[in-house]
C-alpha cells in the first residue's frame, strides 16, 4: 500500500532550478515516444575549445555542455567573447579572415567540423536569431518559408501550411493573415523579429542560437519573446547571448559568464547569481563590473 | 560678419549651387527634346515606322529593325557577360580567405576597358574580326564591339549594388543554411535589382546610341537584317540616319534623319519607364519602402 502510494501520488513539486533543469517527460510512455531517446544528453558539448582571430585569442579552453531542451544565457561585458562563441556554434566564423579553432564542438555527439559534413544541413540544425531583425527583401510568407524552400522541406501549397504553423507558433499569424503578400518592413520591431524567428523555427532546428534577440526591442515585444523562448525551449535547445542581466534570469536555465576571454564561471541560473563563486562574477552580476 | 549670418549666407550660396547645377543638367536634356519633337512632328507619318528604305526616301524599317536587334543582342551578350563579372567582383573575390582569384585584373581589365574610344574599338573589331576572321560587315561583330564597350558599365553598376546590399540578408540566408549561390539568386540579387538594371540601361541607351564603331563593324545597308550573324551582310540603324541624312540636300532625307532621332528618344524613354517599373515590381517588399 505504501508502495502503491508512493508511485501514484502526485510528483512533489521540485525545486525551482532542478524543474527548469530537466524539461524532459518523465512519463514512462512519453520518454519510450520521445524522438530525442537514444540521443546524447547534451545537445552541444564544447571540449577545449578555443578561438582566435589572427594572433589575438578571443577564448581558450571553453568545456562546455548544453542540455538538451535547455536555455543557456552567455553573459559577460562587450568583448568578452560570448557573441565570437556562439557564432562557432553554427561555423559562421569560418569564413572570417584569420579565424582559428583548437578543440571541438560536438553536436549530438559528431564534431561539427567533421570533414565532408554537410554545413548546410548543420546551419538548419543549429538555427540563429540575431541582434536586429534581419527579415529578407520579400514577403511576410516567403520569409517564413525562405529556409523551407532552400532546404526543400516543404514545396507548393504545403508551403502555405507551414508559414500558417510557424506564425501561429510565434503568435504572429492573426496580425498578418490578411497581409501574407506585404513587404515584411511594415511590421514593427517587435514583430519582424518574431517573423525571423518564425523562419528560423521553420527548418525544424534542433538548437536555436540567439545573439542579443530583444536589444532592438521595446519592453513589451522582449517580455513577449521571451515566454516564448521559454515555450520553445523543451523541445529545442537555446542558447542565448544577452546583455539584460535580468532577462539571463528571467529566461535561462543556466548560465555562462564570459569575462576577458575566458569562462569565468558557469552554473545554474539562480546559483550563479544569487551565490556567485567567483569574486569576478560577483562583481559583474551585481552591477559592479560591465 | 557675425557667425550665424556668415552660415546663412554659405547655405544661400550653396542652395543657389545645386540649383543651377540642377539647371545645366535638365536644360540641354530638355532643350535637345523640344528641338528632335518640334522638327519631326510637323511631317510626322507613324507608316514611316514599318515602310522600307529606299535608297534615300520611304521609310526606317531597316534602321529600326537594325537598332532593335543590337540592343537585345548587347543584352544578351554583355548583359549576361557583365553581370557574372559584377557578381564575381563584388561576391567571390572579396578579400578573405578562400577568396576567388583575378579580382584585381577584372577590375583593372575593365577600367582600361571602359576608357578606350569607341572609335578604337571599331577600328580593332574591323581589323581583327571583319576582314581577320573574314566575317564580313554584319551583325555579330558589330554586337561583340558594342558588348565589349559596355560590360564595363554593367559590371560596375552590379558590382557596386550588390556591395550596397545590407551584410544582415547574407548573414540571414547564411545562418538558414542556403548555399552562398542559392542566396544570391534569391536574396541578395533581388535586393541589388534597382543598380542592375540601370547598369543595363545605361548599357542599352549606349548600344542603341552608337555609330562610330557600328560605322566598321556593320556598313551600313538600306535593306532590313537578313537574320545572319557574319558573312557580310551588312545592315542599317538609326544613328545612321541621324549622322549621315541631316545635312542631304533632299528633303526627305532630312525629315528621316529627324525622325530617326525622334524615334531614337523614344526607345530611350521607352526603356527608362520600363526600368521603372521592373525596378518598382522587385522592390515592392524592399526595406525602406513603407507606403
Amino acid at each position: 500500500m505504501a508502495d502503491d502510494a508512493s508511485t501514484t501520488s502526485p510528483q512533489v513539486a521540485p525545486a525551482v532550478t532542478e524543474a527548469k533543469l530537466a524539461p524532459g517527460p518523465v512519463d514512462p510512455v512519453l520518454a519510450a515516444i520521445d524522438p530525442d531517446r537514444g540521443r546524447p544528453a547534451d545537445a552541444v558539448v564544447t571540449r577545449g575549445l578555443t578561438l582566435r582571430f589572427g594572433e589575438k585569442t578571443i577564448l581558450s579552453s571553453i568545456d562546455m555542455q548544453f542540455a538538451r531542451g535547455s536555455i543557456t544565457a552567455l553573459i559577460g561585458p562587450t568583448g568578452s567573447g560570448k557573441s565570437t562563441f556562439l557564432r562557432t556554434l553554427n561555423r559562421m566564423n569560418d569564413k572570417v579572415q584569420g579565424f582559428r579553432y583548437e578543440g571541438d564542438v560536438l553536436l549530438d555527439g559528431a564534431s561539427i567540423w567533421t570533414p565532408g559534413l554537410d554545413l548546410l544541413n548543420l546551419r538548419r540544425r543549429v538555427g540563429m536569431l540575431f541582434q536586429r531583425p534581419n527579415p529578407f527583401p520579400m514577403s511576410i510568407r516567403d520569409n517564413v518559408v525562405a529556409g523551407v524552400k532552400a532546404h526543400r522541406i516543404a514545396k507548393g501549397k504545403q508551403l502555405d501550411v507551414v508559414a500558417e504553423q510557424r506564425l501561429r507558433e510565434v503568435g504572429l499569424w492573426d496580425s498578418v493573415k490578411d497581409r501574407l503578400g506585404d513587404s515584411p518592413f511594415r511590421l514593427s520591431g517587435g514583430q519582424q523579429q518574431l517573423l525571423c524567428l518564425a523562419r528560423a523555427l521553420a527548418v525544424g532546428p534542433e538548437v536555436l542560437l540567439l545573439d542579443e534577440p530583444t536589444s532592438s526591442l521595446d519592453p513589451i515585444s522582449t517580455e513577449y519573446v521571451e515566454a516564448l523562448l521559454r515555450q520553445l525551449a523543451p523541445a529545442l535547445t537555446l542558447i542565448v547571448v544577452t546583455h539584460n542581466l535580468a532577462q539571463a534570469r528571467r529566461v535561462s536555465h543556466h548560465t555562462m559568464f564570459f569575462y576577458d576571454g575566458h569562462l569565468v564561471e558557469h552554473g545554474p541560473t539562480d546559483d550563479l547569481f544569487e551565490r556567485p563563486k567567483d569574486p569576478q562574477t560577483e562583481r559583474y552580476v551585481t552591477g559592479r563590473i560591465g | 560678419m557675425p557667425r550665424v549670418r556668415r552660415r546663412r549666407v554659405f547655405a544661400a550660396l550653396f542652395r543657389a549651387g545645386t540649383f543651377l547645377a540642377l539647371g545645366l543638367v535638365l536644360a540641354p536634356a530638355a532643350w535637345v527634346l523640344a528641338g528632335v519633337v518640334a522638327k519631326a512632328a510637323p511631317h510626322w507619318h507613324w507608316s514611316v515606322l514599318w515602310t522600307p528604305l529606299v535608297s534615300g526616301n520611304g521609310g526606317l524599317e531597316g534602321p529600326l529593325v537594325g537598332t532593335l536587334v543590337l540592343m537585345a543582342g548587347v543584352l544578351v551578350i554583355a548583359g549576361t557577360v557583365g553581370v557574372l563579372a559584377g557578381i564575381h567582383l563584388a561576391e567571390l573575390s572579396r578579400p578573405r580567405r578562400g577568396a576567388a582569384p583575378g579580382g584585381t585584373w577584372l577590375r583593372m581589365a575593365s577600367d582600361v576597358l571602359s576608357g578606350f574610344p569607341s572609335i578604337v574599338l571599331g577600328y580593332v573589331g574591323y581589323v581583327a574580326l571583319v576582314v581577320g576572321l573574314h566575317w564580313g560587315y554584319s551583325l555579330l561583330p558589330a554586337l561583340l564591339i558594342l558588348s565589349i564597350m559596355v560590360v564595363p558599365y554593367i559590371a560596375k553598376s552590379t558590382e557596386t549594388a550588390l556591395r550596397q546590399v545590407p551584410t544582415s540578408y547574407r548573414e540571414g540566408a547564411e545562418a538558414l543554411g542556403m548555399s552562398t549561390g542559392y542566396a544570391l539568386r534569391k536574396v541578395v540579387l533581388k535586393s541589388g535589382a534597382p543598380g542592375i538594371v540601370t547598369g543595363l540601361l545605361i548599357a542599352l541607351a549606349i548600344a542603341g546610341g552608337e555609330t562610330a564603331p557600328l560605322i566598321y563593324t556593320a556598313n551600313f545597308a538600306t535593306r532590313v537584317w537578313t537574320g545572319s550573324f557574319v558573312g557580310g551582310h551588312e545592315f542599317g540603324y538609326l544613328t545612321y540616319m541621324v549622322y549621315a541624312f541631316w545635312d542631304q540636300p533632299n528633303k526627305n532625307q532630312i525629315y528621316l534623319s529627324y525622325d530617326a532621332a525622334l524615334v531614337l528618344v523614344a526607345i530611350v524613354l521607352i526603356l527608362l519607364v520600363s526600368a521603372r517599373v521592373i525596378v518598382a515590381r522587385t522592390q515592392r517588399h524592399a526595406e525602406g519602402r513603407r507606403g
